[in-house]
């Protein structure tokens, strides 16, 4: 007999709505980290993705007999649960990103934030810059971004938690991609006009 | 390649997915002379190393242990998980049981029946024979042989063709006697049936001996091939008949029986 750390999620998730403890214990320690950091990069509340997590395992305690293999995995069931409870939590709770932009074109105008160009050279600036922009973008294009870019999943593997095709995922990506850059685009000008001040000072060093 | 294939490939290239080689050979070389294209393909791989560098900072980050402490107390406590499972897989099996037993005991039911029935039966298997050549050539004497067929039917010899068993319903058909031309009494009187017609060239002198008649199940089609109307919706049903058999088994004739329709 396997040891349970060798046991699949599904194998997990039947031992546990049998009552086993450990196999709980198991499941939400391979799991939760995910589903937590997509609740946050969704929010881009602590307090929201904490809930969140708790829901959804919760939700997985009392139905998870819904779960059907046949339909996709455990991560990609728990991933649709968090999602919907996200959602509510927006539509809900009428929570606000800190940023409330529409999907058009236009350029995120608070991201600057008037750094000094040495500053907006640094990387954590520029992760900051990235995760705001992501916060504010409309819900359908982030959650594409969140599970394809930051959780580095396929496009199978989204479109299995959106319930949508796969090229209605490549073209929402697409879209959130260049809305992104729109928001970027004064930091990342600014950054390499900053790197072109650098480089012309060298040559004239 | 034109801008606007390139537009639709920039996301692609940047984020380094496999594509067709011939595609990317092109691509690279509209990269290389577009310059416009040049720069949102750097624009789009400055996102992608933004969007890594994000996932790679928040990969260690994870729910506090409050979380799972609260998640674990609501585990142990009852009747938060439910375990349907198990009891799905059993459900099958349990409903099984229940059905063999009834099956049992229904079949006991009808043993017990028949056994307690089985006096009366043999007395009407012993009824007499039909005198088939007399209800074939008058209708008064049809309608007499009608009544005493009726005891033939209910013969267990004939079970296996469907006959009526009921042996109850004998005394009721000694009224029944005068009836309608072409509607003679059956021996329930909730059933009409027509004139017996011959099948193929009547001998008489095989039924002198007497005959049998037996209750069979015929398709509605073979009303047609005596001239019935048939009503072609019910062209699939079945309908009952009397089939006289003389004494050699061979069928002589034959009458189509209906339920009588109450009012």
């Amino acid at each position: 007999m396997k040891p349970k750390t060798d046991l699949t999620d599904a194998e997990l998730l039947r031992l546990m709505m049998s009552g086993d403890e450990e196999s709980f214990t198991l499941l939400y320690k391979r799991r939760h980290p995910s589903i937590y950091r997509f609740a946050l990069q969704m929010s881009g509340s602590q307090q929201v993705a904490e809930d969140v997590t708790h829901d959804v395992f919760l939700f997985l305690m009392k139905d998870g007999h819904v779960f059907d293999p046949n339909r996709g995995s455990v991560s990609s069931f728990l991933f649709g649960v968090a999602r919907n409870y996200v959602l509510r939590r927006f539509r809900g709770d009428q929570l606000t990103v800190p940023f409330t932009e529409s999907e058009d074109d236009e350029p995120l105008e608070q991201v600057g934030n008037e750094p000094s160009p040495i500053e907006e050279l640094t990387k954590a600036e520029m992760i900051d810059n990235v995760r705001r922009a992501v916060l504010s973008l409309p819900e359908r294009y982030r959650e594409v971004v969140v599970l394809c870019e930051l959780q580095e999943l396929s496009y199978g593997e989204t479109a299995e938690i959106l319930g949508c095709a796969i090229g209605t995922v490549r073209s929402r990506l697409h879209r959130a991609r260049g809305l992104l850059l729109a928001k970027l685009r004064p930091n990342q000008e600014a950054e390499v006009l900053s790197s072109a001040a650098v480089e012309s000072a060298r040559c004239f060093a | 390649m034109n801008c606007q294939k390139f537009e639709s490939l920039a996301t692609e290239l940047a984020r380094g997915e496999m594509m067709d080689v011939d595609v990317l050979a092109d691509a690279r070389v509209h990269q290389a002379a577009c310059s416009t294209c040049s720069s949102r393909l750097r624009d789009e791989e400055v996102l992608t190393r933004g969007l890594h560098s994000l996932a790679i900072e928040m990969n260690s980050l994870q729910a506090s242990p409050s979380v799972e402490e609260r998640l674990l107390a609501s585990f142990r406590q009852p009747g938060v998980v439910v375990p349907l499972a198990p009891v799905r897989n059993y459900r099958p099996y349990w409903l099984t049981a229940v059905a063999a037993i009834l099956l049992i005991v229904f079949g006991l039911v009808a043993v017990v029946w028949r056994g307690s029935n089985k006096p009366k039966n043999d007395l009407v298997g012993r009824q007499p024979a039909v005198e088939a050549p007399k209800q074939i050539k008058t209708d008064n004497d049809e309608k007499n042989v009608a009544t005493s067929q009726d005891n033939a039917v209910n013969s267990p010899k004939q079970s296996k063709l469907k006959p009526n068993r009921n042996p109850r319903e004998l005394p009721a058909k000694a009224a029944r006697v005068n009836k309608p031309e072409n509607a003679v009494a059956n021996h329930a009187s909730n059933e009409v049936a027509t004139d017996f017609l011959p099948l193929g060239y009547l001998n008489p002198a095989s039924l002198q001996d007497g005959g049998q008649i037996v209750r069979v199940e015929v398709p509605r089609t073979t009303m047609a091939s005596f001239g019935f109307p048939v009503n072609m919706d019910r062209y699939n049903e079945r309908v009952k008949a009397d089939v006289l058999l003389g004494i050699d088994g061979v069928p002589h004739a034959i009458r189509f029986v209906q339920e009588k329709r109450s009012q």
